[in-house]
């Protein structure tokens, strides 16, 4: 409890001498010192949309120089680069509960054990605080392909890498040409196919799977590519697969998009990115797209590409300007919401009109109204949408809910009461009530004639009135 | 009984005398009320009739027409009672002054019920 308490005295003076030292600096800021900040700031300008600052754990048996591309073009793009093995205690990921990075490369897919910073939770954590994770697994069992499968990743057991004879080619049956889908949102335009060697994992039913990276319709995951092996498969196949990876619905690289935004991406093997299958020519003799592809997974998953977000919403009656805060039943309503888009080359967010198919629900507990909501022509990044309101009241919300494969998740919702009209705001003077209305006046009317004549008639009554009484 | 047939001799001859006879019979003041209440029921049958068959859309506009002309039936109807000398003994102490007046009085304020139930 002492030591502790010392220790948190520690910090606190630590914290205050380092907030005093950045006031003196602040205060004492000259012109060119401010200028050279500025430029400082522009070269070390992050081109994702979360920070620079990488943390690269490798197994202790590979070196930064197997990756060498991968990583380099990495720190051409800005990124910062920090590497560790999974052992060392420094610098951890997550210290007091902060991330110190903003994304993590985990390239040890061999490595059993972790210093204490790295656990299934830890990273778990990390994603819950929007960090980005890429992590690579091998056909061996560590504690990283346990937490797989809370990503609705189903790794085969362990010791059965993909493997595919086909096409026929001199490499061993475990390292696999694999076409890349061109339409990929992931990944930019067509790829030459990548090399591949690792382990191939089946998806559960989870609406946050990106799969990038599909296997080849022939590969199966197997632990022997000799043919003395094959039984197992044989007996596998004649069970209609049960038990079986194989075929094109299985995933070998998998992007996971958390709901707060966080991205990991899962890699089957990490030798995708090394420099040895970057070089690697392909079957027609070209080079392969393992580079291009790997840059493309690292800016997908450092929240560079299909990133956006919501700017703001507002709403308001459509012949005003400003939103109320309340609208009465059938009143025609204008709601908008404005949606940015990051942009890696310049780093900066950019009005995006190009969603197709955003919704827009009007709802109380069930959507009373859902319809497309559209780009407006004109004007960049701007979604709206004129409706009327349901002749029903109550506490409504306007509720955007864009989730698409690949692109960051576009969530708004905004509270709004919807009232009956106040007493004095019914129409009147309706022209099917006339009748009504003619029906009660000529009673008036008649009323009064009435008692007119009735009073009229008193007068001149009394002699006549008489005379019928003594009838 | 009568028969039924309205062209028969016999019919027309005792509607013929049960007009002449209401014609002779009758106070002029009567006839008065008579008249208003003739006008009263055709008006709201006629509201009737159109709600059924055109629009009781603005449901409160045909209840207050519908209802002043019932309302308003209603309180003549008692007034002609009152006011009527055949019934002198069962009034003995409303006198016809008080009569209408007790008449007037509840139709203003039917009819100011009705103006604002209206719409």
């Amino acid at each position: 409890m002492s030591t502790w308490s010392v220790a948190r005295w520690l910090q606190l003076i630590q914290h205050w001498q380092l907030r005093k030292r950045c006031l003196h600096s602040s205060a004492m800021v000259s012109p060119w010192r401010f200028l050279s900040f500025l430029g400082f700031a522009a070269a070390a300008l992050a081109k994702s949309s979360t920070g620079n600052s990488v943390l690269v754990v490798l197994d202790p048996g590979s070196s930064r120089d197997n990756f060498s591309r991968f990583f380099d073009g990495l720190e051409a793009r800005g990124y910062e680069l920090t590497f560790r093995t999974p052992k060392d205690a420094h610098p951890a990921v997550i210290e007091h509960d902060h991330p110190e990075y903003s994304h993590v490369i985990l390239f040890a897919p061999e490595s059993k054990t972790y210093s204490s910073d790295i656990t299934p939770q830890s990273l778990v954590t990390l994603l819950s605080k929007n960090t980005n994770l890429l992590i690579a697994v091998s056909p061996k069992a560590t504690p990283l392909t346990s937490l797989a499968a809370e990503f609705s990743l189903i790794l085969p057991p362990p010791g059965t890498p993909l493997v595919s004879h086909f096409p026929e080619r001199d490499t061993p049956a475990t390292v696999i040409p694999v076409d890349v889908s061109p339409s990929n949102p992931v990944l930019s335009g067509s790829l030459p196919p990548v090399w591949f060697s690792g382990v191939p994992f089946a998806f559960n039913s989870n609406p946050h799977i990106v799969p990038i990276l599909n296997a080849p319709p022939q590969s199966f995951a197997a632990d022997s590519d000799a043919d003395s092996g094959a039984d197992a498969v044989v007996e596998a196949a004649d069970k209609g697969g049960e038990g079986l990876w194989a075929g094109s619905s299985l995933g070998l690289v998998a992007g996971f998009q958390t709901l707060g935004g966080g991205r990991a991406t899962w890699v089957g093997g990490v030798d995708l990115f090394s420099d040895e299958y970057a070089q690697k020519p392909t079957l027609d003799g070209n080079k392969p797209g393992n580079e291009q592809f790997a840059a493309d997974v690292a800016a997908w998953t450092f929240q560079e590409t299909g990133v956006l977000r919501v700017d703001g919403s507002t709403h308001h009656h459509v012949n005003e300007t400003t939103p109320r805060d309340r609208y009465t039943i059938n009143d025609r309503v204008t709601y908008t919401l404005r949606v940015s888009k990051y942009n890696p080359t310049s780093a900066e967010w950019e009005p995006y009109s190009g969603i197709d198919g955003m919704q827009l629900e009007f709802t109380m507990l069930d959507p009373h109204i859902r319809t497309a909501l559209q780009p407006t022509p004109g004007v960049p990044g701007e979604y709206s949408l004129t409706f009327r309101v349901p002749d029903r009241h109550g506490v409504f919300k306007f509720n955007v809910d864009y989730k698409r494969k690949g692109w960051s998740y576009l969530q708004s919702t905004t509270v709004v009461p919807v009232v009956p009209p106040r007493h004095d705001e019914y129409p009147r003077f309706l022209s099917p009530a006339w009748p009504y209305y003619a029906g009660a006046i000529s009673t008036s009317a008649a009323f009064l004639a009435f008692c007119a004549l009735w009073l009229a008639g008193d007068s001149a009554e009394p002699k006549k009135s008489k005379s019928t009484k003594s009838d | 009984m009568a028969p039924k047939t309205v062209s028969s001799p016999a019919t027309t001859n005792s509607f013929q005398s049960l007009l002449r006879s209401y014609n002779e019979t009758t106070l002029p003041r009567l006839k008065l009320i008579d008249a208003f209440l003739l006008f009263l029921m055709l008006s709201g049958i006629i509201q009737f009739v159109y709600c059924v068959l055109v629009t009781n859309f603005p449901f409160n506009a045909f209840l207050a027409g519908f209802g002043s002309c019932v309302g308003q039936f209603v309180l003549t109807a008692s007034l002609r009672s009152q006011v009527n000398p055949a019934n002198r003994a069962e009034f003995k102490e409303v006198s016809p002054e008080r009569a209408f007046a007790d008449f007037a009085l509840g139709s203003i304020v039917l009819h100011f019920f009705v103006y604002n139930f209206l719409g």
